[in-house]
């Protein structure tokens, strides 16, 4: 793959994604076609960790919380205390109205006075005067500055007021009703209202304050109310606006990332991975392009491994080819001339150029012997060769046990009766046709029948087969010499005989083993023996009932 | 001698030998060929009684020649031995395949090889 091709995109963070969803779809344009696109790239190639920007990023929304906290207790007590002075405002006016009651009752109990003729009823005058002048003085004391001035005044008046009571109260009791009366019409009504004004008048300045502080208190309510509103709103917009902006540049690297493994993945180790991070994210992405690099360093050498493992592999499969020609062929040269050695031979024995001199018999009779064991050795060679070449396969077809044990037992039987052996050999009742190289199984069960006969001189050989669940079980067991058990491990491998002076006497290829261990383990099967020297040895296999997979060892 | 003729195709002249002794004191006629091609020519000229065909010649190998003896309608019926190598399995199978009547694994016993002419082409 060309370099060009190769190279992702481009290096923007805002590129890779394909919006599928109406939710990417709003991500996609958020980032492409808003400022916030740029203020992601921002927030990404800010040089500080991971953690420092989430971190800062909280902090400055826990700050903004804090400070329109703070806004919002202030405004809370400006507005308590607004509240206090309408408190206040109330209690004046109430105390305010005690005083216009207190002047009322005066006015009432000098009118008494007057209307009884007792001076008795001016002592409760004074109890009024002396409410009057409490209150007054609590009024006071809660007044403000500009009130004085009106307070001072109706205590001035009261003061004429209460003169005046006293001068009725002379006149009555000197009986003087009539000048008392006058008094009363000339001089105490008039300050009265003088005195019922000024605290009308104080009242109403009262009450235009308590206008105003209501307004005012309304207004700041209202303006509490807007600025809490927007200090929220501006405040889940500024929270929305940095998750968006810091978890998007933290999304992006990663999902360049994993666009840029797929397309390592996919083997395309050209790619490289380019974000404007300057984060944990940032550091990462430099990694893997050098992992890529690494990973395409290492691609290249395996691949000229594995191409140089491939030029070998065939060289060598070319080499078996020719080996196992080789001895497809030398099988047939080596058989050709002792085809004629053999036969010559036979025909000399069998009389076809006439008769043969007694004393020839014999040497002829040698001749066949070591020609026949000759010919032994090359056919176990030669397939030995070919097993271990592994070009050699089993020809699988149905066979029947019966029949593989029979012809075992036909070819051997005169062996048998020559060295005055008992010779057995039985199969189990209701073996079903079994599957596998029948000509194989017949030559390893010969091998083991032929060793059997070989090293027993008294005594039995018997054969044995019997059908174990999925599988064929093979015995053949003899009486004759045995094998120490320091062999048994050794009995199957190749050219190995007990001991070389028994091999003298024994004569065999040392292959047999070998050759009948390898074709049951290609059956799937397995060989093993039990032996005790001097009694006898028990060789046994067993194979599939049915070979399916033909495994070459 | 009007005798049966019996054709061996074999490259190795001690075989050849063996066998032109063997069936000396037969009533068959024996006529050779000593490779492939030469054994299809001869074939096709004498039209022998039966063939004894090496399964490995020069030139051509036994199975091709039994082949092409097979494909032509003058020799398509001749009975044809072929012989094998006993130890590559799958030999058996080809000689089959290729059309042979019978076949022996050589080194065959000279007198298991006459009583199998005798049987596939009986002597008078």
């Amino acid at each position: 793959m060309s370099k060009e091709e190769a190279t992702l995109p481009d290096g923007d963070l805002i590129s890779s994604p394909a919006p599928s969803g109406w939710e990417e779809r709003i991500v996609h344009f958020l980032l492409t076609r808003s400022p916030l696109g740029g203020l992601v790239r921002w927030v990404a190639a800010i040089k500080a960790s991971v953690h420092g920007k989430l971190l800062a990023g909280y902090l400055l929304v826990t700050l903004l919380v804090i400070g329109i906290g703070a806004l919002s207790l202030q405004t809370i007590s400006k507005m308590s205390t607004q509240g206090q002075l309408l408190d206040e405002a109330h209690e004046r006016v109430h105390w305010s109205q005690e005083i216009q009651h207190a002047l009322a009752m005066q006015m009432n109990f000098t009118a008494m006075a007057l209307l009884l003729k007792s001076e008795t009823t001016v002592e409760n005058i004074l109890r009024e005067n002396n409410r009057f002048n409490n209150t007054l003085a609590r009024l006071e004391k809660a007044a403000q500055p500009e009130e004085i001035e009106l307070i001072q005044r109706i205590r001035a008046a009261q003061g004429e007021a209460l003169t005046t009571v006293a001068d009725i109260a002379n006149l009555i009791r000197d009986g003087k009703v009539e000048e008392a009366m006058q008094l009363q019409h000339s001089k105490q009504y008039p300050l009265y209202r003088r005195i019922e004004d000024f605290v009308t008048q104080l009242v109403e300045r009262e009450r235009n304050k308590m206008d105003r502080l209501r307004s005012s208190v309304a207004a700041a309510d209202r303006n509490t109310l807007i600025l809490m509103a927007s200090s929220a709103a501006a405040l889940m917009l500024l929270a929305l606006l940095l998750g968006f902006v810091i978890s998007w540049s933290f999304i992006l690297p990663v999902q360049k990332a994993h666009g840029f493994l797929s397309e390592v993945a996919k083997g395309n180790f050209a790619a490289t991975i380019d974000v404007p991070n300057r984060d944990e994210f940032g550091a990462l992405a430099a990694h893997m392009n050098h992992m890529s690099q690494e990973l395409h360093r290492l691609y290249d050498s395996q691949h000229q491994a594995s191409q140089e493992l491939q030029r070998l592999n065939e060289q060598l499969q070319q080499a078996s080819k020719a080996k196992s020609n080789f001895l497809a062929n030398m099988s047939h040269e080596l058989r050709t001339p002792m085809n004629a050695i053999l036969g010559f031979v036979e025909m000399v024995l069998d009389e076809i150029y006439g008769e043969v001199p007694p004393h020839l018999r014999e040497p002829l009779t040698d001749i066949q012997t070591n020609g026949k064991h000759l010919l032994r050795l090359i056919n176990d060679v030669l397939d030995l060769s070919k097993i271990e070449a592994g070009r050699m396969e089993l020809v699988l077809a149905e066979y029947s046990v019966q029949d593989v044990v029979e012809t075992v037992r036909t070819s051997l039987q005169s062996l048998a009766l020559e060295k005055g052996l008992e010779f057995a050999a039985a199969v189990g009742d209701n073996i079903p046709v079994a599957l596998g190289d029948p000509k194989r199984i017949t030559q390893c069960l010969m091998n083991l029948v032929g060793n059997a006969l070989k090293f027993t001189k008294h005594g039995r050989v018997t054969v044995w087969v019997e059908q174990q669940g999925e599988n064929l079980l093979f015995r053949v067991s003899d009486t004759g010499i045995g094998i120490p058990k320091e062999e048994l491990e050794n009995i199957f491998g190749e050219f190995q005989q007990v001991d070389t002076a028994i091999t003298r006497e024994f004569t065999g290829t040392g292959l047999g083993l070998n050759i009948t261990k390898k074709f049951v383990e290609m059956h799937g099967g397995r060989i093993w023996v039990e032996s005790e020297l001097g009694q006898g040895s028990t060789f046994f296999f067993n194979l599939p009932l049915r070979t399916t997979a033909v495994e070459v060892t | 001698m009007s005798g049966k003729t019996v054709l061996y195709v074999e490259d190795n002249e001690f075989n050849l030998k063996m066998v032109r002794q063997l069936l000396a004191r037969t009533a068959y006629r024996l006529i050779e060929a000593t490779d492939g091609e030469s054994g299809v020519a001869t074939a096709l000229k004498e039209l022998p009684d039966l063939i004894l065909m090496d399964i490995q010649l020069p030139k051509m190998s036994g199975l091709e020649a039994t082949r092409q003896l097979r494909a032509d309608p003058k020799t398509a019926a001749i009975p044809i031995i072929v012989i094998t190598s006993f130890a590559l399995s799958g030999d058996d199978q080809k000689a089959k395949d290729a059309g042979a009547t019978a076949y022996m694994a050589k080194p065959y016993s000279p007198r298991e090889l006459l009583q199998t002419i005798r049987n596939l082409l009986p002597e008078q």
